[in-house]
């Protein structure tokens, strides 16, 4: 092979072309490598994909931003923009097994224009993101990269879009350190909605949806607005004022439907903005919402409740404690139906008028105790320790009868035959009224729910289904009085049915069980300890009370003062039932209350300790106890390190705690101190609106 | 005699009064889908008065417009409008293009401006309404460009919302979304229910 020269130089040229080339490919990869963030701008906003950290770990989550820097008087839009615009989309390129969670989307503003109605952003916008990483990481670093769409508008509007990569090194220090944007981020997550914690529900009304929320012992709140942005374009008309009521328990607000109002409105979603006038100036939260539809147009459902507790009513009669008076009363029409078919049939009436009227005077009482401000849901009942206990009573005596302790059934029976056969038709008023009246105790355990339910619906629909359960019950007699040939298909009482009763007697001793259960979630041992001995009185009452029947008088009244006494001693230990350490939702949550001693006791003692001022009346304070504070996972965190949990209640103004908030610049609640260990440090004064990443960065500082 | 004639007089102005009760309540019912629709009296580019009662026997079709609106330009730039108003035009519907947007505002335009712009995009409305008052827009509840509304031959409003199902200004979407103003007309010629008659609008907002 003969050399050329030339060849030789082609080459050369060729080569160096080629480094060249690419050193230039390689110049910018370098540079995005160090740099956290690419930004890119346009005329109206500078958009930069950031993260709050300047790594990655295997297996860890951190948070990522798409931040828009939005020229003045220009905006970018919400999840759901409103009457017009557009909202942001982004397309992620993730490096294999990670995974992105959707945008958590800051609450928005309002951004009126001319008569319509945006939601978005002006200023700046961050949408967040969740990126996590798969529990095994190869690489050295990974990069992610994004694809955004975008619309800023001002009057006029701008469709933009941007290509981002983020690339970030991959940490196995275990010490992944914060970025430059980690301050911002945090800071922005206190306007990302947190799960409302109050239960809410809405009604159809017209062209209106009223949205209720129940916040407890806020009626002395002040709120400087309150506004709730839909999830969704057309459920609300995003231009009409909302009008809000807050009394003693519910927040309400009158929405306008929107242009997609024909279409049935089962749920509603979206975030309600809450901004609290508070002493040290207005404190604004966000909250998701999600609530269902309690009654509204749809007449179906409503029917279908009606049949429900008719068959429920009807099943009320082969309960224990009401057949018994129904073969009765089957047998007394049977004798008399022959002779006189008219009087029969007008008695069948009059009593399910008697049945009726007890059931309207039941839910006519359970209405007006709601109306009074009593939480009457049967559910929120056995929140109350008492009520259990009574209930627990009521059902173990049930018991008691059924297994023949004692008969209390006889005398109401008898008396009910007495009036039954007693010609007159306020005789047999009386026997419906006295068939409900019995019927009552059978009827708790199992129809709580239904009960319940009606007792949470307007005042009129709970009436017809309490006069629905009472038509039910009353219907077997209706039908057998005005057609006397049914009862011969009842069964024909007999010695099986002294066994039935005795049967049904366990699931009641298992209810009273049940319900002792539930009492040990409420209350401490010694209190529970005197729940079960109440339980023996009642055994010991009904026993007296069954072998003193026949007796003499001085026996009669040497037991009735027993009884008395008996009784006294239990309504006593009853109300003294003391709450468990925990009134709260967790199980276990340490807290004492403050004073000044307490304080400096465990400061001397060099124990850290979290202040924490509140008030009955203050949303943002009790919100962040239940969603932060009061969290299985801080109460852990705060028993780790021994932190000292300090509550001071504020709600009826207590001058120690004011000389406190005074010190501290304050005027009211709420303010969290972070006291460390050492005396001589200072408190660290915690930020109003708290987030669990909040008080654990501020816990890390205590070590 | 003379108290007879003034009678009369009387009665006419109470059935005059009562007109004007029933027609501003039907005029506060212009947005319902499934009411008669508001009558409006409006002056086209070319200086013909169009009166929308006028037009019954004859569905009508709305389409609130800006052209230098982005969402505007995605249905113009692609075609799609200028189709639909043509299939529309050939069937015999009246096809109003209204310009709601206020006087120095974005999309306002003169009359001729407004015919240049029909030619060189090819358009083929029954007439461009100018509205820079925006007294029609806001009888309507437009909200944006393009917002668009079907009034039937009986002068019922059948059809209120978005031009099609996909809101974004990439006309690359159009061919995936649910086409709302097509299968409505279509319904409507066959003498069917309109199932989607109520939409999410999309687009920028009405320039008021």
């Amino acid at each position: 092979m003969t050399y050329n020269p030339i060849r030789f130089l082609r080459y050369i040229w060729l080569y160096r072309m080629l480094v060249i080339t690419c050193l230039a490919w390689l110049y910018p990869m370098a540079l995005n490598a160090q740099t956290s963030a690419q930004t890119v701008t346009t005329p109206h906003v500078s958009t930069s994909l950031v993260s709050e950290r300047d790594g990655i770990e295997a297996g860890q989550s951190i948070w990522l931003a798409l931040h828009f820097d939005i020229i003045d008087d220009w905006h970018t839009y919400w999840q759901n923009p409103g009457d017009s615009g557009e909202a942001p989309r982004i397309q992620w390129q993730l490096p294999t097994d990670f995974t992105i969670s959707e945008i958590h989307w800051p609450y928005p503003q309002r951004l009126p224009v001319g008569p319509l109605m945006n939601y978005g952003y002006s200023n700046e916008a961050w949408l967040l993101v969740r990126l996590t990483a798969p529990d095994k990481l190869a690489m050295q670093e990974i990069s992610i990269e994004a694809r955004a769409e975008w619309l800023v508008c001002k009057e006029e509007c701008i469709p933009e879009d941007g290509q981002f990569k983020l690339t970030l090194p991959v940490i196995t220090t275990g010490d992944n350190p914060a970025s430059v944007w980690a301050d911002r981020i945090q800071a922005i997550q206190q306007h990302i909605p947190q799960t409302s914690p109050w239960p809410s529900s809405i009604r159809l009304e017209q062209n209106q949806i009223k949205l209720d929320i129940q916040l407890n012992q806020s009626s002395k709140a002040q709120l400087q607005d309150v506004y709730f942005f839909p999830d969704q374009y057309g459920i609300v008309d995003h231009a009409a004022k909302q009008a809000y009521t807050l009394t003693d328990k519910t927040l309400s607000l009158q929405i306008q439907r929107g242009d997609l109002n024909a279409q049935p409105l089962n749920q509603l979603q979206g975030v309600l903005v809450l901004s609290e006038r508070l002493a040290d100036g207005t404190i604004t939260r966000a909250f998701a919402i999600n609530s269902t539809t309690v009654t509204g147009t749809n007449l179906q459902h409503f029917f279908t409740i009606l049949a429900f507790a008719l068959l429920g009513g009807l099943l009320l009669n082969i309960m224990p404690c009401v057949f018994p008076i129904l073969s009765l009363k089957a047998f007394s029409i049977i004798k008399t139906a022959a002779q006189e078919p008219v009087r029969v049939r007008r008695n069948g009436f009059v009593f399910t008028a008697g049945v009726l009227f007890s059931f309207a005077l039941i839910a006519g009482i359970l209405l007006l105790l709601r109306a009074g401000g009593e939480a009457i849901g049967w559910g929120f009942q056995l929140q109350s320790p008492v009520f259990v206990m009574v209930l627990a009573w009521l059902i173990f005596a049930m018991g008691l009868q059924f297994s023949g302790l004692w008969t209390f059934g006889e005398n109401w029976m008898g008396s009910g035959q007495r009036l039954a056969s007693q010609p007159s038709y306020l005789g047999t008023f009386f026997t419906g009224v006295l068939a409900v009246i019995v019927a009552t105790p059978c009827t708790a355990p199992f129809m709580g729910t239904a009960l319940g339910y009606a007792i949470s619906q307007p005042a009129w629909i709970a009436m017809l289904i309490f006069l629905s359960l009472g038509l039910g019950m009353s219907l077997p007699w209706l039908l057998i009085s005005l057609w006397p040939a049914l009862s011969k298909y009842l069964p024909k009482p007999g010695a099986w049915m002294e066994r039935a009763k005795q049967a049904l007697a366990f699931p009641l001793y298992a209810t009273a069980a049940w319900l002792i259960w539930v009492l040990a979630q409420q209350v401490n041992q010694q209190s529970l300890l005197y729940a079960l001995l109440s339980l023996v009185c009642i055994a010991m009452v009904l026993w007296f009370w069954q072998n003193t029947r026949q007796a003499s008088r001085a026996w009669r009244i040497t037991a009735m003062v027993t009884i008395l006494s008996l009784a006294g001693l239990m309504t006593v230990l009853a109300w003294k039932l003391e709450p468990a350490a925990t009134m709260q939702t967790t199980a276990q949550q340490s807290w004492e209350h403050y004073t000044p001693e307490l304080l400096s006791r465990y400061r001397a003692e060099g124990k850290p300790v979290l202040l924490n001022f509140t008030a009955a009346w203050c949303i943002t304070c009790l919100v962040n106890e239940k969603m932060v504070l009061g969290t299985p996972d801080i109460q852990m965190e705060l028993r780790d390190k021994g932190v000292v949990y300090i509550k001071g209640d504020w709600t009826n103004r207590n001058p120690a705690i004011t000389r406190v908030l005074e010190q501290y610049g304050r005027s009211g609640v709420p303010l969290y101190l972070l006291f460390p260990s050492d005396p001589q440090r200072q408190a660290i004064v915690l930020p109003n609106i708290l987030t669990k990443g909040i008080v654990q960065q501020n816990l890390q500082l205590l070590d | 005699m003379q108290r007879q004639i003034l009678s009369r007089h009387t009665f006419r102005t109470i059935l005059l009064l009562s007109c004007l009760i029933i027609a501003t309540s039907i005029a506060n019912a212009a947005v319902t889908v499934g009411k008669p629709a508001a009558d409006f009296t409006a002056v086209d580019s070319n200086g013909k008065q169009h009166i929308l009662s006028q037009y019954k026997g004859k569905t009508v079709v709305l389409e609130w417009t800006n052209h230098d609106c982005p969402y505007v330009r995605k249905h113009y730039g692609s075609n799609n409008m200028q189709s639909l108003q043509k299939e529309a035009t050939d069937a015999g519907i009246v096809w109003l293009s209204i310009i709601s947007s206020a006087t120095g505002k974005q999309g306002h335009v003169s009359a001729s401006q407004a015919n240049e712009l029909t030619q060189s995009r090819n358009a083929y409305p029954t007439a461009v309404i100018l509205d820079e008052k925006g007294d029609i827009g806001r009888l309507y509840a437009a909200k944006t460009t393009p917002h668009m509304y079907i009034i039937d031959k009986t002068g019922k409003l059948v059809y209120m919302g978005g031009i099609d199902s996909i809101p974004s200004s990439n006309p690359a979407d159009i061919p995936a979304a649910s086409p709302y103003i097509k299968t409505a007309l279509k319904s409507l010629a066959e003498g069917k229910p309109i199932t989607d008659n109520v939409t999410r609008p999309y687009g920028c907002s009405v320039k008021y």
